[in-house]
């Protein structure tokens, strides 16, 4: 190194140089990069403490309106017991609605304490279906909505199409999906669920809507957790903004993916496809008994 | 060894338990953290698919630094002491051919362990990372043992 001629020594330099500059350059994008994490972390607890005071919301106003309600029922006279069918229809829907919502913050719970897997079996699709549309009748009703059942698949057991997927998972994403269309609807229209199998073998199941759409804008947000696009306080929507997520937190436990198209004004149709589960992860048996001791075990 | 009890750890999830389990789990990109407590003898592992949480989607353990924090909460939980832990690490391979693609999730994914077990010292005692195949890998939580094995290609 001693003896550097000056040509050597003007490479060395202008390498270092380079050197440092490429570092510099690195540094400066990571320190952006952790400005964004650190921006994202406080919109994310912001978020969180709103998701808090409306959650009790949700939960505190469906309990007041059933006590309120059954303790009007409890007093009312014989002769006007037609009033109990509609304070009994409330209390149902409110119920109804307090029992939907705390499902999915449970699932929330249980997803983001890595403690949910798939829980494959064959699944009946048009009944699955049937039942979950069963399950917002009397709210449909109400808003004078219909739904349009467009099943597209031929094949299987006579009416029956058996497939092999996660029903519990499966009925919690349509729930969501039919309980949004809903909520954005407008009275007296229809909402159209198809199902339909794809080249692949690929279940697509779509929900649309013709109700108040989402801009484009916003169609990048609703995925995320606790955003919800009118968080007004005159908001005349409720629910707690976690739907969309645990929707596509639960579609990749099994595998599935979700697109949206919508145009603002004109409705929205959100489109799941589920691959037909094989029981297994990345190709090899997920359930099972077969251990798989071998020789060539290496052992840590 | 057929005594125990068995658990099939899916991507996005973790396993902790006081009882002795054997936990297997099959790795591409994926990272998979064992933990075990030398003193206690009891052991958790974690899965996951992604280094970091966007801060979007639901803070689940498919992210690297939750799945990390969660673990050993998790076993701080069940009594052990943060000197005890020790941890090994397996998985981070590169399936997807994307050449020098700047993807290099499996790559980031090792990285983001690393650097939370440092921080928080928890020595690494074994790992088996990188390369480009799949890995197998069976965890004692008993005994911290881990057998390992690397999967061909093909049968993917």
């Amino acid at each position: 190194m001693n003896n550097l001629t000056d040509r050597q020594l003007l490479k060395e330099l202008k390498e270092r140089l380079e050197y440092g500059k490429k570092n510099d350059k690195e540094i400066r994008e990571l320190t952006v990069e952790l400005q964004n994490v650190s921006k994202k972390l406080k919109d994310s607890e912001a978020l969180k403490s709103h998701f808090i005071s409306n959650i009790s919301n949700e939960i505190v106003n469906p309990f007041t309106s059933i006590l309120g309600l059954s303790k009007v029922i409890l007093s009312v006279e014989k002769h006007d017991w037609k009033k109990v069918v509609s304070m009994v229809a409330l209390i149902h829907s409110e119920a109804f609605n307090l029992d939907f919502q705390l499902k999915n913050i449970f699932v929330a719970a249980k997803i983001e304490a890595g403690e949910i897997a798939p829980n494959v079996a064959k699944v009946n699709i048009r009944t699955l279906l049937q039942n979950v549309m069963d399950s917002f009748n009397i709210i449909s009703r109400k808003m004078g909505i219909t739904f349009d059942v467009q099943f597209n698949i031929e094949h299987g057991f006579g009416k029956n199409f058996y497939f092999k997927t996660d029903s519990e998972k499966l009925k919690l994403i349509l729930s969501n999906l039919i309980n949004n269309a809903l909520k954005y609807s407008y009275k007296d229209s229809k909402v159209i669920l198809s199902v339909w199998l794809d080249d692949e073998d690929v279940l697509k199941l779509s929900v649309q809507d013709f109700g108040t759409g989402i801009s484009e804008k916003n169609q990048q947000t609703i995925f995320q957790r606790f955003k919800r696009l009118d968080t007004g306080i005159n908001s005349i929507n409720r629910g707690h903004g976690l739907g969309l997520s645990i929707t596509k937190a639960l579609l990749d436990v099994i595998s599935g993916q979700i697109e949206i198209s919508s145009v603002k004004g004109e409705g929205s149709t959100f489109t799941i496809s589920v691959p037909e589960s094989k029981n297994i992860v990345d190709g090899f048996s997920g359930e099972g008994n077969d251990i798989f001791f071998d020789e060539e075990d290496e052992i840590f | 060894m057929n005594y125990y009890l068995q658990h099939f750890l899916y991507p996005s999830s973790l396993f902790v338990s006081k009882e002795p389990y054997l936990v297997k789990t099959i790795l591409g990109s994926c990272v998979a953290v064992c933990m075990w407590d030398s003193k206690l003898k009891i052991g958790g592992i974690n899965h996951f698919m992604l280094p970091n949480w966007n801060g979007n989607d639901l803070a689940s353990p498919k992210y690297g630094n939750i799945a990390i924090e969660k673990l050993i909460d998790k076993m701080l939980f069940l009594g052990s002491k943060h000197e005890d832990l020790q941890a090994k690490l397996f998985g981070g391979g590169e399936m997807m051919d994307s050449g020098a693609g700047r993807i290099m999730i499996g790559e980031r994914n090792i990285r983001v362990a690393r650097l939370m077990l440092e921080e928080r010292k928890i020595p690494v005692m074994a790992s088996s990372t990188g390369g480009k195949r799949g890995r197998k890998i069976i965890f004692f939580t008993d005994t911290g043992e881990v057998r390992h094995k690397l999967l061909d290609k093909t049968t993917r």
